[in-house]
This record gives C-alpha cells, structure tokens and sequence, in this order.
C-alpha cells in the first residue's frame, strides 16, 4: 500500500475562479498541481515525486468538456473521444490506444498532453530512487547526476509518452492555454519543449483549456499506429501519427511520439518530397523520419528496436492514409 | 461524529465531511482533502468489496460506478466524486439474491481466488447495462483494464456472455453452484458489510 502524501485539494467552479486560485497561491508563494483526470498525477503522488502542497481539480468547471469536430474540451474524457462520432476519426483511433478502458474513463485529454515524461529511473518508489541516490528530473536537492546519459546535468531525457499530441499535429491542432495572465494559442508542434523537465510552454498557473482545429479538418485523412508491450494496457514506446488531405501531397504531415522527451513534427522529412506524395516515397520518407530520432534506453524496450520500429509504424501509417484515400 | 478532526503528530491533512450517494444510500464520511476514492470507500463507508491491488490502476481491482460509468477508485480523489452515485460490489445483489452476473461467475467459473471478482463484475456490470448484447471481442476490450492470475480470462468471458443472456431474457437464471446464505447481511441489506471506521 501506497500513502498518498498531505495536500490540499482545491475544486474551483469556473475558469476565473480556477485563474484566481492559481494567482492567489502564487503570491503566497505556495506550489501547486493542476489535476484533472488524475490517472498520471497520482500514481506519481504515490510515489513522492514532485509532490506540491496544493492540488487544483479541474474536475468541477463545467463546460469543458466539449466535443466537436473543431474543438474539443481540455476535460473531454477519452473514453467520449473514443466513442465519439463527431470528432476527427483520427482522434478517436488515438484516443482507443490509450492504456485501458477504464483508465480512459478517468483520463482526459488535457491530461493526456501534459503527461509528466516518463524514465524508468524516475518512475519508481521513493526507497527505490533513494537507494540510486535519485537522478537528475528528481534530484531532491542533491544535484544528482542523469542515470541514462551521465556526467551531464544540463537536460533531462526522460520520454514523453503522450499518445494524442502527434494525432493533434498532424491535424493542425492550436492549443488554447488559459492563467492568470490571460489567454493566448499556440499550435500544438510549438506547445512541448525539448527538455524531460520543463516539457511544455505552460508558465506557472496556466493551463491547457481546450485544443481547435481547422475548419477543412474533416477532409484530412489520418493514422496512427502505436508500438507496445502488451495490446491492452501500456505506454507507447513509439508512435507515429500522419494525415493529409486525400490528392494534395503539400499537406501531408508526419509526428512521432514515445521516442524522445518531446513528439516531434517532422517538417523538414516531409518537405523533401518537395509537394508529392505516393506510394514510391514511402519507404524513403519512413527511412528519414527513423534517422531523425534518437530514442535513449529508459523505457521498457531497447533504443534500437523503437528506432527500427519507427520505420515500421511511418510505412503502416503511411501505407494506410494512401489507401484510404483512394 | 462530524465535524473537523486534525492530528497534528502525522503530517496529514486535515478531515472535512465528504458525502455522496454509495449503493442508493446518502452517505457521509470525515474524509481528507487527499484521500482516494478507495480509501474513503473501504476504511470511512466500510465497503470491502472495493479491492486495492496495484494501488496505480493496472489491475483494475479497485473499479466502481461513479454515476454508472466504470472508474478505477485507486485514481480518482474522493473530493472530485463528491456528492455522485457510487456504486460498489455490494451495491449489485438484493440481500442474498444474486444478480444474474455474480451468479454467472459462481456457475461458469469467472471467479477462482476471487480478488479479482468484484473489478471484473462492476465492469461487466457497466458494460452490459450499455450494451445488451456484446461480442466476446466487446467483451475482452471492456474488461482490458482488469487482471485475473487465476482464470486466464476465458471462463469471465462466458460469464459475461452467460449474464448477458439472462439479462435479455434469452435464458433462465441458473441455479447457482451452491444455496446462498439466507441472511448474508446480518443487519440487513441495508447495512454495510462493516460499521465505519472497523477496517483500520
């Protein structure tokens, strides 16, 4: 059994009153979590990691939880993506990947974004990580040197394992971030930040409201094909997302998750089929998006496998949206 | 006794009234701001149907309705179900008449050391009351977030399907493997299987 650690668990019932109670423990000087379907942050509460004083539940703000073809609600569960016929099929192919069904009941998709990244040196007990005298994304003070690439301390290699981003990528999603600072958008290829540690853009007291699309997203054609442990219940250990609209090669994108601590939207491997897209350039392109990524050893399979998978899973995702589209 | 309790040896947090609607009765609890839905169900209402297994929602042991819908109680914090319908294992039989889906795990072998039962038919449970009539892949794909080292899953899978039957009407309650006990709760079915606060 598993003590959850003392704090305080805040439910405010409107967006301001949410920005309000961010800016208040803000100036006191009190840290805080935002908490909305729980199934990330308290298993890691469990655990002693990053624990906060506070806890914020987004779980009482109603009308967050839209679902449309163009907007969906940052507490949108997963489980009414999935079983959705109004958003994006993409979306509700992704979503069905997540975990289990009973995980995705709990789970939303603001949730899913802002995954905590995940290394099997940090995601452990707290007498587990004491004995290896901690790492570096945890180092409780002391400095500790990376587990998975030592004698650096500059950036945190720990994976992110989100399985929705690159599907939101490829569809040209546009995050809607909310504090007490006001409001502003950012596409979701910009929302994550390379570094285990800091993750994504999000400034203290902001967070993620809800996720728009583009009017022309339902002419977008997608996949997403995900490689794990077992079918059912796991992370992904890579991912890779592609869409375009069905004849127009110059909307064709392609994202990778589970790889590195951030997904990663690959424009520059795309854009060297220079507007074209058919079914000879597969195989370079899946070759290229490979090349660009380099997975370390701290999830459950080797490095070299997930890079050798990724070429698998850019030819099935690839392979598939052709087809679709013929 | 309701009301604000701290203990101010532990580093804890302090207790506030917690209250909702648990297997059709209004309950109230002193509960902690930080408490799990798990905690508050087994050691403050006295539900033990309610199993902690991994603790981190991989077995699905701990599952309950949250106003009919399956959720893993080990994950979710009491205050975010505040004032809900909850609905744990002893919520689904009528005193000692068994509903159709524990009977079909008792008959058709669903359960075996039992740890693992009171997950499966609360997600059986949810499953069959959205769909009547579910394919064995239906089946599998709702009850992907539980685990059972006994089974091998193959025998809940005909259990399921079997209740889903009598659920129809398309087959006869079975009779099940053993009598029951004519009194199971001995201070009525409205009683908790344990007075509040024993389980510490």
């Amino acid at each position: 059994m598993m003590l959850m650690p003392p704090f305080e668990l805040h439910h405010p019932k409107s967006i301001e009153e949410a920005c309000k109670m961010a800016s208040s423990f803000m100036e006191l000087g009190e840290s805080f979590d935002w908490v909305a379907g729980g199934t990330d942050l308290l298993p890691n509460y469990k655990w002693h990691i990053n624990v906060k004083k506070h806890v914020i539940s987004l779980a009482k703000i109603s009308g967050t939880d839209t679902i449309s073809m163009t907007e969906i609600g940052a507490m949108a569960r997963l489980n009414a993506i999935t079983e959705s016929d109004d958003v994006h099929p993409l979306l509700s192919e992704a979503a069905a990947k997540v975990a289990s069904s009973l995980i995705r009941n709990n789970a939303t998709l603001g949730g899913n974004l802002c995954v905590d990244t995940r290394c099997f040196w940090f995601n452990q007990s707290e007498d587990w990580r004491r004995s290896i005298d901690w790492c570096h994304k945890e180092d409780c003070g002391t400095g500790s040197d990376c587990r998975v690439i030592p004698n650096q301390n500059t950036l945190c290699v720990a994976t992110y394992q989100g399985d929705l981003a690159p599907s939101l990528m490829v569809l040209e999603g546009i995050i809607h971030l909310i504090g007490p600072s006001g409001s502003r958008e950012i596409p979701a290829e910009e929302f994550f930040q390379l570094d285990g540690i800091t993750r994504n853009v999000l400034e203290e007291g902001e967070f993620v409201l809800k996720v728009t699309f583009p009017e022309n997203v339902s002419s977008r054609v997608g996949s997403y094909h995900k490689l794990r442990v077992r079918e059912s219940w796991d992370f992904p250990e890579a991912g890779i997302s592609a869409a375009w609209i069905p004849g127009d090669g110059s909307t064709l994108r392609v994202a990778s998750t589970a790889l590195e601590s951030i997904p990663r939207l690959h424009l520059e491997q795309v854009a060297e089929l220079s507007g074209e897209f058919n079914s000879n350039q597969i195989k370079s392109l899946s070759e290229a998006v490979m090349k660009s990524i380099k997975p370390v050893n701290n999830t459950t399979l080797p490095p070299r496998y997930r890079k050798a998978m990724v070429k698998v899973l850019a030819k099935r995702s690839l392979n598939q949206i052709l087809e679709a589209s013929e | 006794m309701v009301g604000e309790a701290h203990v101010s040896m532990i580093p804890t947090t302090p207790k506030k009234v917690w209250s909702a609607n648990v297997n059709g009765h209004a309950v109230q609890a002193l509960a902690p701001s930080n408490a799990i839905l798990l905690d508050v169900l087994r050691d403050e209402v006295g539900m033990l149907g309610v199993k902690r297994g991994c603790d981190l929602g991989t077995c699905g042991c701990c599952t309950v309705l949250v106003n009919g819908e399956p959720r893993l109680s080990c994950l979710c914090l009491a205050g975010q179900v505040e004032g809900d319908e909850i609905t744990t294992v002893e919520g689904l039989s009528e005193g000692a008449h068994l509903a159709p889906i524990q009977t079909c795990f008792a008959t058709h072998g669903g359960s075996q050391c039992g740890f693992c039962t009171p997950g499966f038919l609360m997600a059986a449970e949810a499953l069959l009351d959205s769909n009547p009539e579910p394919t064995r892949e239906e089946i599998s794909c709702a009850i992907d977030g539980n685990l059972c080292r006994c089974t091998g899953y193959q025998q809940i899978i005909d259990s399921i399907e079997a209740a889903a039957e009598i659920k129809r009407g398309d087959a006869p309650a079975p009779t099940p493997a053993s009598n029951p006990h004519p009194n199971p709760h001995p201070e009525g079915p409205d009683q908790p299987s344990m007075p509040p606060g024993h389980a510490r």
